[in-house]
């Protein structure tokens, strides 16, 4: 992979001509010493995190509400996004743009929102340094770093930043400020693989206890009855908060309404947690229960989707596990799973 | 899922357009006291001449802000002048069609989905099993076959409802009835007959027992609610049909249409895009979720 080096002084003057280019956004501590993603016009600086951010990146290309049409009407929805660039990608956060893109832009069908600013996008991508104590990439086949997926991926190292290019447009962009990027020496690729070794110890380490005996779909393929759903579910009060804030769920409505002399139709994210999400107008409904759909959440992210794409819709990033107010850790429920 | 390409859906990587096709009601026909069948052209020309979908594929119709809902397009494919859907009434968008009269406008969009094996079916004898509304995505398949009736061997129908009035497309079934290349047996469940009713009495699963078709060359196309074709399955099973010769049709929630909005998953599948017509064996191994 092509690599160059680029100094804490020369990236600031690099995220200058992102902005000229377009809207900049940069994954930024607060003062609690959460993880956010703000424009960079905000706050002027870029802090090397280490880690994801508290957010998913799914908003950028999936917004949690959006109007896809306006009718009658033929003019097109579609409206034309501003360039922009995203950096602070962690390989949790590029697996699951990678599983967007799937449901998104394959089929026979792809959305011509979610492609209009995944085109429009430039993904930087970073290594992790820092995980934190809910991180697991590593079991669902995910790298702490910036493994594929992304146009441009960040290490942090002495004095400056290795910069990998992965793709065509991010080759364009350092092709355009040949004068800041340096070429990558021995040293800085060994500091590299360094950095990529320490943090995938640290996050295999942490995850050893909850390692399955085989792959996640033989784990699946015996679990569907299994007693420990059903002690796991009790603390879940169907609120979708792992949902709405998992990288790689996507479900979404549809609902019309009508303006003054027009009508919209407007696509809000939705998740299989309400218990009406798949319930037909007759009253029939194929997961009624709560454990049904607490089971289905599981199964689509290691189980369906995989059948469907070879990889997991589980990230290992853990913000499900975060946001959860039963305090259920998706890690601990498949662990009692495993088990039995 | 089912069988390559007979029962695929389109293949070419299109933009999915959310906004719907306006569609003119041309006629409505009542079919039971809250069934109405819509007959409906575009209010585009060229939609109308450019306009194809094959049997068993569904769209979304919309009433103006409202929102949409998902049915068959309950008309054959070999009838280009028009599509035809039939809606009961169950719930909000359902209930503003019903308030529509000839001549509203209302919206539209597909055809989506997956279609019946016709070329599965070529040289076969069908056997057709409907229950209820369940006729909708039959009447498609039926008439496209009839409209092509050397291309199949044998044709039996077998329609029950709940009562006489719960039976549709009344006129259509005498149609049926009358023509020899066609074998139809209409049935109601218990109780359900009236005074003048010279069809069978007892449910559909029983009349198929009592009937005892042969398995042999036959290909089996069940629609109807569900716990009928859980006991119509019992009853092939039973006269030796193979599931891998029987079709059905699910009809799960549905928002998008093409695979995207994550609703009606059964397993890894989704009706909307590998559905809504399926092979019986494909779906034992699907997680039981319709």
């Amino acid at each position: 992979m092509e690599a160059h080096f680029l100094t804490d002084s020369d990236l600031v003057s690099f995220l200058n001509w992102l902005e000229k280019r377009g809207d900049v956004y940069v994954t930024a501590r607060d003062d609690d010493g959460n993880v956010g993603i703000k424009p960079y016009s905000e706050t002027g600086d870029f802090a090397y995190p280490g880690v994801r951010a508290f957010q998913p990146l799914k908003p950028f290309f999936f917004s949690a509400l959006e109007e896809v049409a306006e009718y009658p009407s033929t003019e097109s929805p579609i409206k034309e996004s501003k360039p922009f660039a995203i950096i602070g990608a962690a390989g949790c956060d590029l697996r699951a743009i990678e599983a967007l893109d799937k449901v998104f832009l394959e089929g026979d069908f792809k959305d011509p929102f979610y492609e209009e600013r995944r085109n429009k996008s430039l993904i930087i991508g970073i290594d992790c340094t820092e995980p934190l104590e809910t991180c697991f990439c590593v079991l669902v086949g995910v790298k702490p770093y910036a493994e594929k997926g992304f146009d441009l991926g960040l290490v942090k190292i002495e004095g400056g930043y290795v910069v990998e290019v992965g793709s065509e447009k991010g080759k364009v962009v350092v092709g355009e400020n040949k004068g800041l990027f340096k070429p990558a020496t021995e040293n800085h690729l060994s500091q590299r693989d360094g950095v990529r070794k320490k943090t995938t110890d640290m996050v295999e380490k942490q995850s050893k206890e909850f390692k399955p005996g085989g792959t996640w779909q033989s784990v699946m393929a015996k679990a569907y009855e299994d007693n420990a759903w059903s002690k796991n579910v009790e603390t879940c009060v169907e609120c979708g908060a792992c949902l709405f804030i998992c990288p790689t769920c996507q479900c979404f409505l549809l609902y019309d309404q009508k303006t003054k002399d027009k009508y919209k139709r407007l696509k809000m994210w939705d998740t299989c947690a309400y218990r009406s999400f798949a319930r037909v107008a007759g009253g029939a409904n194929p997961r009624d229960q709560l454990i049904e759909r607490f089971k289905h959440r599981y199964y689509h992210k290691f189980d369906y989707f995989f059948k469907n794409y070879e990889f997991e819709a589980c990230t290992g990033c853990g913000r499900c596990i975060v946001a959860c107010p039963g305090e259920i850790d998706m890690r601990k429920v498949l662990k009692e799973i495993c088990r039995s | 899922m089912t069988n390559g390409d007979s029962v695929r859906g389109n293949t070419a990587l299109t933009p999915l357009d959310y906004r719907p096709a306006k569609m003119r009601i041309e006629s409505i026909t009542d079919e039971t006291s809250d069934i109405k069948t819509f007959r409906l052209t575009f209010c585009d020309q060229d939609q109308n001449e450019q306009f194809e979908f094959r049997a068993g594929q569904f769209g979304l119709y919309s009433v103006f802000g409202s929102g949409e809902a998902t049915f068959c397009i309950a008309s054959s494919p070999t009838r280009r002048d028009y599509i035809e859907c039939s809606v009961k009434r169950v719930g909000r968008v359902t209930n503003d069609l019903h308030e529509c009269n000839e001549g509203d406008i209302i919206g539209f969009r597909g055809p989506y989905g997956n279609w019946f094996p016709l070329d599965e079916m070529e040289g076969k004898n069908l056997l057709f099993v409907g229950g209820g509304i369940g006729l909708a995505p039959l009447r498609s398949l039926i008439w496209n076959c009839l409209d092509l009736r050397d291309k199949f061997a044998d044709i039996l129908i077998l329609y029950g409802a709940r009562t006489v009035a719960d039976l549709v497309y009344k006129e259509e079934l005498k149609t049926w009835r009358e023509r020899d290349d066609v074998k139809t047996i209409y049935t109601v469940d218990p109780g359900g007959e009236t005074p003048d009713w010279d069809g069978e009495v007892g449910l559909v699963p029983v009349v198929l027992e009592k009937e005892n078709p042969s398995p042999e060359n036959t290909i089996v196309i069940a629609c109807g609610p569900p716990i009928m074709i859980k006991f119509a399955l019992f009853s092939m099973r039973k006269l030796g049909f193979p599931f891998e010769s029987v079709y059905t049709t699910l009809e799960n929630r549905m928002k998008c249409g093409v695979g995207k909005c994550g609703r009606c998953n059964v397993g890894n599948r989704y009706v909307c895009k590998d559905g809504p017509v399926f092979r019986y064996s494909d779906l034992l191994l699907l997680p039981q979720e319709f």
